[in-house]
């Protein structure tokens, strides 16, 4: 008998819950293939690893982009690969929970499902991130007070607002850490005329990004191919530059937070001002952005204790309590 | 005819049964799932999952 399963299908990282387990997979969403054959090569954190490195022959690719599906068969394969690594086969077809983003269309939604389906699932049912998140941020969302929920992910950043259950109020952008990232990537070879992986973006996101001024505020070293002469170079960078190089995305999911502020009742809008918002999804974890959307809101910011496990926690739930739930997933609203 | 008549009035009968109890179970049952929803999105319903990853995680650290 088949164990039912959470997936929390991210533009960066796949994460697979167990019912009555736990969190069994937790690897990037990466998968390399060989170009010629269309063989998969590897899938996860070892596919991550090729990204930018591989010969001619090799492509490692992440097939959701924004949340969404971009490459349908590749996608389909991963879930199966993913599906398999956790035991799930021909004769083992579980109930699955998928997150996905809120502004998902129509089209993407059948694709997700289409594809766990196919991937070997009996049933495929989705729910909207933020919610997801939010259960698994542990907030109280079964009484009728006010929770606000950020959700920045690598692809989309969500903004929810909950009580009882439901979502009161939502908004969604197309826009996350894989944004900051290409915008880091853009700034050096416009700035400084050297080219750079993504991966080395994201490692200076990493290192010296931020949304806000902090305290503790160091300069990076950064090896890349000068564009002029080809030849490796390296640069320092500050974080009052990268602060400006990423400074259009903050402001897109800072702006979305705002709108979503705008659009919660009035009676739940005083709880924020008690309760504060919580931040979930790896973007969050930017440094100085809790502080950031902080100063442009006069809401107090948290941050959720399991920030990257929140949104599959929540779906994980779902799974547990099935029947109970079954009315949060999209397409069964009340 | 008499068993015709018995047959009608039966399947009335079951039908206007059938309505009643449908008539009174929908609005009850639409308080009892929503109560089932909400008490299994309470926190002492989310403990378990929520302790369960914790605990893996910790054990993780620790190895």
């Amino acid at each position: 008998m088949a164990r039912d399963l959470a997936i929390d299908l991210g533009t960066a990282n796949t994460l697979v819950y167990m019912k009555g387990r736990g969190i069994v997979l937790n690897e990037p969403s990466v998968i390399a293939l060989n170009r010629q054959t269309g063989e998969v090569l590897a899938t996860g954190r070892e596919a991550w690893q090729m990204i930018g490195r591989t010969p001619g022959y090799i492509v490692a690719v992440r097939p959701l982009r924004g949340g969404a599906i971009t490459d349908f068969e590749i996608t389909e394969r991963m879930i199966r690969l993913l599906l398999q690594r956790v035991g799930v086969s021909r004769f083992t077809r579980p109930k699955v929970v998928i997150c996905v983003p809120s502004a998902i269309t129509e089209v993407e939604r059948r694709a997700v499902t289409d594809a766990a389906r196919r991937a070997g699932a009996a049933d495929a049912q989705l729910i909207e991130q933020p919610m997801a998140a939010a259960i698994g941020a542990d907030l109280p969302i079964d009484e009728p007070v006010g929770n606000m929920v950020i959700d920045v992910g690598g692809g989309t950043s969500e903004t929810a607002v909950i009580s009882l259950g439901g979502v009161v109020a939502l908004e969604a952008v197309r826009v996350g850490s894989f944004d900051i990232d290409a915008a880091i990537q853009n700034y050096v070879r416009r700035e400084h005329g050297i080219a750079i992986g993504e991966r080395t973006a994201e490692e200076i996101k990493v290192a010296i990004g931020s949304a806000d001024p902090t305290f503790d505020e160091n300069e990076a070293e950064v090896r890349g191919r000068d564009l002029m002469s080809g030849l490796p170079k390296t640069v320092l960078l500050n974080p009052e530059e990268i602060r400006f190089a990423i400074d259009d995305v903050v402001s897109s999911i800072v702006a979305s937070v705002v709108r979503c502020l705008a659009k919660a009742p009035p009676e739940l809008a005083q709880d924020f001002l008690v309760r504060g918002m919580y931040l979930v999804g790896g973007g969050g974890l930017l440094r100085g952005l809790a502080q950031r959307i902080e100063r442009e809101t006069k809401v107090p910011v948290r941050m959720s204790p399991m920030p990257l496990e929140a949104v599959v926690l929540g779906a994980g739930h779902c799974i547990e309590h099935y029947d109970a739930l079954k009315g949060m997933f999209m397409g069964a609203r009340r | 005819m008499t068993l015709a008549v018995v047959i009608v009035i039966c399947l009335v009968a079951l039908a206007a049964v059938a309505f009643l109890v449908l008539a009174r179970r929908r609005p009850d049952d639409g308080v009892t799932s929503f109560r089932r929803h909400i008490d299994a999105l309470s926190p002492e319903a989310r403990r378990e999952v929520i302790e369960r990853v914790q605990n893996a995680r910790e054990s993780g650290k620790g190895k």
